[in-house]
């Protein structure tokens, strides 16, 4: 256990270093994006390793605990971020909006205890792994677009615009938002029905209206509305980007808010 | 849902107004806004929860039904109209299905036969009488639990008759239902302890039967119940009395019945201790204790909308991610526009 502490806090350091400098290459004009890539890819590695280690030494995957289930989060959003990053040369400077997300879900991980905790019965399945992949996607592509929508929101408020100004236009930006929650919406929904596959063979009933259940719908509306509201009302990429923002606020309650707050079934642990 | 207003709007500009306004692509906002709302009430009150889903979902229907008939563009754009057909037939079938469904809990003692009978039931208007020629025989089960009195796997042998009058058997639990006709039976984590009785009435009619005590380990202190045997109007308290530790919070165990136990029978102010073959002479009848049995818990739900759900929510997310890959390939972001 103190080798995977050690790699995991060997990968915090690096998620940090990138984070710092790339909210200090965008302060300061700089381009230092090859080096930004290399620690996020270095910590990718390390994280992984260390996840793949408590995998194997408790037999499980990165699942059960809040601390387990924020760790697996943030490599699984990293990982996700350093594609679009790696890909999306443009806009790399969108590393200074999210690495900040990272931190804080970092600091989260760190303050929970990294004990074991129990497996229920209905998590020996397939369908947890896809579930939960398609899970991890969909947060992952609406961090990007969290990302390129508060260059737009910070540009709109007259923050840092000439710090942000080799970015391509907010309407460019805001095509390429869409793209990605458009991603997000066919990812989110993929979750929503291997959900559904999993409550049928656990609990007998494929929808209950469960708060996470519920909640996870009522993301996967105002992603709808989100998408909708571009064609049936014009909307402008500042518009475009608030509701960016709304959606992520509500994936992010109902991924780490819901299952902790909750004694639902969904908790699986009855 | 992602066609260009203008594309629309040049497209139907003919035809029946109130159907152009109920294809509106505004209207379509303001259902999902109204789906939101009603969300959040089945979130909060499931009294109104058919109702405020019932709603938005029906002008949902109507509103994408308009948009295909319309408007042209979906005939050139097959993705798009799959996918609002998908959708369509989602909510199509989400109706049907509860107007068909059925859910139910029943209890079933170690060695009985389930007879239709439910503890609980909810079905929609249109479900039939099938369920009533439903039946199978609970065998037995076993329930792992690790440290801290966590439950581990579930595995319940049932045995049943299938329609060729062939018996079966085979063994369920977490994640393995049985189905039999359409109706799905799962197991779940209420489950207990039943005093099997033969209640001997003066006629000399013989009636065996069991009473469940509440869930254990749920119900820890307090494995009590009161019952009235049939035929009378006599209430008899039951309490159940065994001091082993059946699930030891420091070590891995397994839920059985115990191994010596003693049944305190409340009959008026009288209370009398019963043993496995113990008997109690009441004015109606003789009540003889047979011993401890366990029982479990089950849920039965049946939907036949299920596999055609399925595929209408995937024929919808693939038509939609065609649609979406088909139209950022045509034209890249960075592309001039």
């Amino acid at each position: 256990m103190q080798f995977e502490m050690q790699l995991l806090w060997a990968a915090v350091i690096a998620y940090v270093l990138a984070g710092v400098l790339a909210i200090f290459g965008v302060l300061l004009g700089k381009r230092p994006e090859r080096t930004v890539l290399g620690l996020l890819a270095l910590a990718l590695a390390l994280h992984g390793t260390s996840i793949g280690l408590r995998w194997e030494r408790l037999g499980h995957g990165p699942y059960i605990t809040m601390f387990e289930f924020l760790s697996s989060n943030v490599w699984s959003l990293a990982f996700v971020f350093t594609l679009a990053y790696w890909r999306y040369k443009p806009v790399r400077p969108i590393a200074a909006v999210v690495m900040p997300v990272l931190f804080m879900m970092l600091g989260w991980m760190l303050l929970h205890d990294p004990d074991k905790g129990h497996v229920p019965a209905t998590y020996h399945t397939i369908w947890l792994f896809i579930h939960i992949g398609f899970a991890k996607l969909f947060s992952g592509t609406v961090l990007v677009a969290v990302g390129i929508a508060g260059v737009i929101l910070l540009r709109e408020a007259g923050i840092g615009t000439l710090r942000l100004a080799r970015l391509p236009s907010n309407e460019r930006l805001d095509d390429l938002a869409y793209r990605f929650m458009a991603l997000g919406i066919i990812f989110e929904t993929l979750m929503l029905i291997t959900g559904a596959i999993w409550a049928q063979d656990a609990w007998g009933r494929y929808w209950a209206w469960d708060p996470l259940e519920t909640w996870s719908f009522i993301t996967w509306l105002t992603l709808a509305f989100a998408l909708h509201l571009r064609f049936a009302m014009n909307a402008t990429p500042r518009t475009g980007a608030l509701m960016i923002m709304v959606v992520f606020g509500l994936a992010f309650f109902t991924f780490f808010g819901v299952p902790f707050v909750t004694t639902a079934v969904h908790q699986g642990a009855v | 849902m992602t066609v260009q207003t203008s594309e629309f709007a040049a497209q139907s500009s003919a035809g029946d107004p109130w159907l152009h306004r109920l294809a509106s692509l505004r209207l379509t906002l303001a259902i999902i806004a109204l789906l939101l709302a009603g969300s959040v009430v089945a979130l909060h009150n499931s009294e109104h929860m058919t109702w405020s889903l019932a709603v938005p979902m029906a002008l949902f229907a109507l509103n994408l039904a308009s948009a295909v008939i319309v408007n042209p563009a979906f005939r050139r754009q097959s993705a798009l109209l799959l996918f609002h057909l998908a959708l369509i037939a989602i909510v199509l079938l989400v109706a049907a299905g509860r107007l068909t469904y059925l859910r139910g809990d029943l209890e079933l003692t170690e060695g009985a036969v389930f007879d239709g009978q439910l503890t609980d039931v909810e079905a929609g208007p249109w479900h039939g009488s099938r369920f009533h020629n439903v039946s199978f025989e609970n065998l037995g089960f076993t329930i792992e639990y690790a440290p801290g009195i966590r439950r581990g796997k579930t595995r319940n042998r049932v045995r049943w008759i299938d329609e060729a009058g062939r018996p079966q058997s085979a063994i369920i639990g977490d994640m393995d239902a049985l189905t039999l006709r359409g109706y799905s039976f799962y197991t779940t984590h209420h489950k207990g302890f039943a005093p099997v009785f033969t209640w001997w009435r003066n006629d000399g009619e013989a009636l065996f039967g069991s009473v469940h005590l509440p869930p254990y380990p749920a119900f820890e202190k307090s494995q009590a119940r009161e019952w009235t045997p049939p035929g009378t109007t006599r209430s008899i308290g039951i309490m159940l009395q065994f001091d082993e530790v059946i699930l030891d919070p420091a070590r891995p165990s397994e839920f059985r019945v115990p191994r010596q136990h003693a049944l305190v029978v409340r009959v008026g102010d009288e209370l009398r201790e019963l043993r496995p073959g113990g008997r109690l002479e009441l004015a109606e009848g003789t009540l003889v204790y047979e011993g401890l049995r366990a029982w479990m818990g089950y849920t039965v739900s049946y939907d036949w909308t299920m596999p055609w759900l399925l595929a209408a929510c995937i024929a919808a997310t693939l038509s939609l991610a065609w649609h979406f890959w088909r139209k950022f390939v045509a034209q890249p972001w960075l592309a001039p526009q």
